[in-house]
């Protein structure tokens, strides 16, 4: 199925050299720790945290409206430390969603009003569904689907889910476009 | 933002707290001694004056809204303050309303607690959890699940000393911080 375009105003998003989309409306805290890769979409209000510790996305990733990136941090007998948080290629995190995992893989699909509490591990190839929370130092294997709270497994992925998420992503990338007729 | 708005903020800060000049602070509020308040966060004093205690954290995107308690729509003129005790966590997305909310409480990711809530002491309101009834949770309550289950906890949580150290440390490196408008002693 083809995805239906999403036209967004043209005065409102940075287009980088590396095809990177940023809503001019994102809080993007200590924006010298966040390495987007390269034909990544940040959507309006969403908040990336690269003030706490590094931030890494993989290319084609999207972020989607109001969404918050946020580095996990670890308790230790000497104090807190804030760790970095890196992105696979082709994630997808839909709206409101909080996402304080350590690792997130490559073809990942985060629903909307998710929390991913924090060092969670999100192998490649999972689903997580609308309004899951998945509780602090959660493991997600490949191939899973994740639901519920506490989050827990709640099906299997075909073999083809990275070919789905590539084409998810690219595709809502190409269908991402300026207005043909600014107002 | 407008002047008329800002004009009709009162906001104190007590010397020791880091307030981002980033968050949303509307009404008369006043932020107690060694409290984080990160960017992004909302807090809005819409009935009455908020005062909050020391060493609270309010994580981005959370909002503290105090509204015209549903008892005294009546007598709008006679609202009490809302005092926020000592060692609260308010995480990311969270919406609180309580009525009125003292120590030592966890407030985690996107839960909502109404306005017709008191929360007394050491309570864990769970991410997700959305408590709207009207009700007093005892100390030590903990919520959690997708149904809002109920549990009493042993102690009350720890506070989160070693995290605020940090932050301390990290945030006034990136953000431009609001000076104490109470000068210390």
């Amino acid at each position: 199925m083809e995805l239906q375009d999403v036209y967004y105003d043209k005065s409102d998003y940075v287009e980088t050299a590396s095809g990177n989309k940023v809503c001019r409306r994102t809080v993007l805290c200590g924006s010298q720790n966040i390495i987007l890769q390269g034909k990544v979409i940040v959507q309006a209000e969403a908040i990336i945290r690269g003030d706490l510790a590094n931030v890494r996305t993989g290319r084609y990733c999207i972020i989607s409206k109001e969404a918050v990136i946020r580095p996990p941090y670890k308790k230790f007998s000497k104090g807190v430390a804030f760790f970095p948080l890196n992105m696979g290629d082709h994630v997808y995190i839909g709206e409101k969603s909080v996402v304080s995992a350590a690792v997130i893989g490559n073809y990942v699909y985060i629903g909307k009003n998710c929390v991913i509490g924090r060092r969670c591990e999100l192998k490649d190839c999972c689903v997580i569904e609308d309004n899951t929370i998945l509780s602090p130092e959660t493991v997600v294997p490949p191939f899973s689907r994740y639901g519920g709270s506490p989050g827990v497994q709640v099906g299997n992925l075909p073999e083809v889910q990275a070919d789905i998420m590539v084409d998810y992503t690219r595709s809502y990338y190409q269908h991402f476009q300026p207005h043909k007729n600014p107002l | 933002m407008s002047d008329i708005k800002m004009s009709r903020n009162s906001i104190k800060v007590m010397p020791g707290a880091l307030v981002c000049e980033e968050s949303k602070l509307r009404g008369d509020i006043t932020i107690g001694k060694d409290c984080i308040v990160h960017p992004m966060a909302t807090i809005i004093a819409e009935a009455a004056p908020i005062i909050i205690g020391e060493n609270c954290l309010i994580e981005e995107q959370a909002s503290i809204i105090y509204r015209v308690p549903f008892d005294k729509v009546e007598d709008k003129d006679n609202i009490p303050p809302l005092k926020i005790g000592s060692f609260n966590v308010f995480e990311v997305g969270c919406v609180v309303e309580a009525a009125s909310i003292g120590n030592n409480n966890v407030f985690e990711a996107k839960c909502f607690v109404g306005n017709k809530v008191t929360v007394t002491n050491g309570c864990t309101i769970g991410a997700g959890c959305h408590l709207t009834e009207e009700q007093e949770l005892k100390e030590n309550i903990i919520i959690y699940g997708s149904n809002c289950q109920m549990r009493e906890g042993l102690s009350k949580p720890m506070p989160q000393y070693s995290q605020m150290d940090t932050l301390m440390k990290i945030l006034p490196n990136y953000h431009h911080i609001r000076k104490p408008s109470v000068k210390g002693k």
